[in-house]
């Protein structure tokens, strides 16, 4: 009985953590039904688990990309393995806010995505899981990097012309 | 009388654990040879009843040896193909050009068993009467380096994200023999200078960690490969910066994942991975890696060219190891070739 409610309670701190964790977590079947949406995609999409449970992903985001995306998730149905996105190919895959909006230089959040096949214990995929990490801090100092060596090569070609 | 079966596979370890899976007792003369060439020299001399044939190999591969012994006009052995290629239609290619069997590697005695027994080869009471294993274990003493080994787990994964490729694409990959090197500094700069010569390049970059072995898995393009890329994966619209980091990112994803998968239960780690980061784009090759920047001093590097057939796609995947890792990675492999009795 005592393990029992052990086993419960180990459930409920593992369950906090994914919950709070400053990572997006999405769960969803191969329906693209969310099946799991963690507080950091509640808090920053605004849309809450129990409204986003049993929807299709696709739907919740009504500007994303919707065939892109179908196709990245049914390769991964498909091949059984994790693809990713990066925020070089799609900035703001999902449309977030950047976490600094006063002394942050971004206004939306960059993010690098995860789509991860999650393996039933037979083999089967049946579910994927969905990671959202924020990378706005490392885009933003690449993009000012890069920018500046742009405008630097321009200046030294204007140098070397005169 | 016995069955004279002939192994011909580049490494030495598969030679070994294929030899091991023959059925004991199984009364056979075997001999082995290292490539396709060696193998037609044997059985132009003396005659074979079975050729257990790898495709990858070095001077003659295993298309082209099916394909020599298909002009012989003496009698030819059986030939059942074992590879880590599966890509389906490396499997239907074998048995157009005459192979009778297919068999994924590694194989295991069940396995090796049920296929000779239903290809009528072997049967269950054919045993030779003291009951002796097959495989004479003197050649089991064989002393096995670390670059044999690694190069055969690099075989078996490349085939099997080759096959995860070609299923998504529906396309033919060439594999190439896998090169395992050490390489100082100096060495990964010219190395990488002649794989994609003087053209640029773009390369997306994977770190990999776990039991105590780190490596990172580096892929690089040759920028001539984006036009035939997008053909390949049906993209329509001009080619963008953006959408070359898109390709290089899904053809990493569905490469590296697969072949880490691989490698990772053959030696039974489950590995961290990082994000793949973008290298670089369109930059030579020289400016990939900094040499003058490099804090390490050598690395365990495993080269693999992938091309697709009848495209104008090659890639380079390459595994470089830190030096730390060589040591637990040499320990780990020996349990692999250590016998199972």
């Amino acid at each position: 009985m005592s393990n029992d409610a052990e086993g419960i309670a180990d459930l409920h701190w593992m369950f906090d953590m994914l919950h709070h964790i400053d990572v997006g977590l999405a769960v969803i079947n191969q329906n693209y039904e969310v099946q799991l949406w963690n507080s950091f995609m509640e808090n920053h999409s605004g849309i809450s688990s129990s409204i986003a449970k049993q929807q299709s992903l696709l739907s919740l985001f009504p500007n994303l990309d919707a065939s892109w995306l179908r196709q990245k998730l049914d390769n991964v149905f498909a091949l059984k393995t994790p693809i990713f996105i990066s925020w070089e190919q799609r900035p703001a895959l999902f449309p977030f806010n950047s976490y600094r909006p006063i002394t942050g230089v971004a206004d939306k959040m960059y993010q690098n995505v995860a789509i991860r096949p999650l393996s039933n214990p037979d083999g089967s995929v049946k579910h994927l899981c969905l990671v959202v990490y924020d990378v706005t801090d490392v885009a933003s100092n690449k993009i000012s990097l890069s920018a500046a060596n742009h405008r630097l090569v321009r200046l030294s070609q204007a140098i070397s012309k005169k | 009388m016995s069955t004279r079966v002939l192994i011909c596979d580049d490494s030495k370890i598969a030679r070994k654990q294929l030899a091991r899976t023959l059925p004991s007792g199984w009364d056979v003369e075997l001999e082995y040879a290292e490539n396709g060439q060696e193998a037609l020299d044997l059985i132009t001399s003396t005659a074979f009843d079975i050729l257990f044939l790898d495709l990858n190999m070095p001077v003659k591969d295993g298309y082209q040896t099916l394909d020599a012994l298909q002009s012989f006009t003496t009698p030819v052995p059986a030939v059942i193909v074992v590879s880590g290629d599966v890509q389906p239609q490396a499997i239907q290619r074998v048995k157009d050009m005459g192979a009778i069997a297919f068999q994924k590697k590694p194989a295991s005695t069940e396995e090796i068993h049920e296929l000779l027994v239903s290809l009528n080869l072997f049967s269950v009471g054919e045993q030779s009467s003291d009951n002796v294993p097959a495989v004479d274990q003197s050649s089991a003493a064989e002393e096995f380096t670390l670059n044999d080994c690694l190069q055969e787990i690099s075989n078996i994964a490349m085939g099997r994200a080759a096959s995860v490729l070609a299923d998504m694409l529906n396309v033919f990959i060439k594999l190439p023999v896998p090169k395992v090197n050490i390489l100082e500094v100096g060495e990964l700069q010219m190395a990488l200078d002649y794989s994609v010569k003087d053209d640029n390049c773009s390369a997306v970059s994977q770190g990999f960690v776990g039991s105590g072995i780190a490596f990172e898995a580096l892929l690089i393009f040759n920028d001539s490969s984006f036009p035939d890329m997008a053909k390949l994966l049906g993209v329509k619209e001009q080619i963008t910066r953006e959408l070359e980091i898109e390709l290089l990112m899904d053809v990493s994803s569905v490469l590296v994942g697969p072949f880490m998968t691989a490698i990772g239960k053959q030696i039974n780690i489950d590995f961290s991975h990082s994000h793949p980061i973008l290298l670089g784009q369109h930059v030579k090759i020289g400016d990939l890696i900094n040499v003058k920047k490099a804090t390490w001093k050598r690395t365990l590097a495993v080269e693999i060219v992938y091309e697709v057939e009848n495209y104008q796609i090659s890639c380079d995947l390459l595994l470089l190891f830190t030096e730390d890792s060589v040591s637990t990675l040499e320990n780990l492999l020996s349990f692999l070739v250590e016998d199972d009795e």
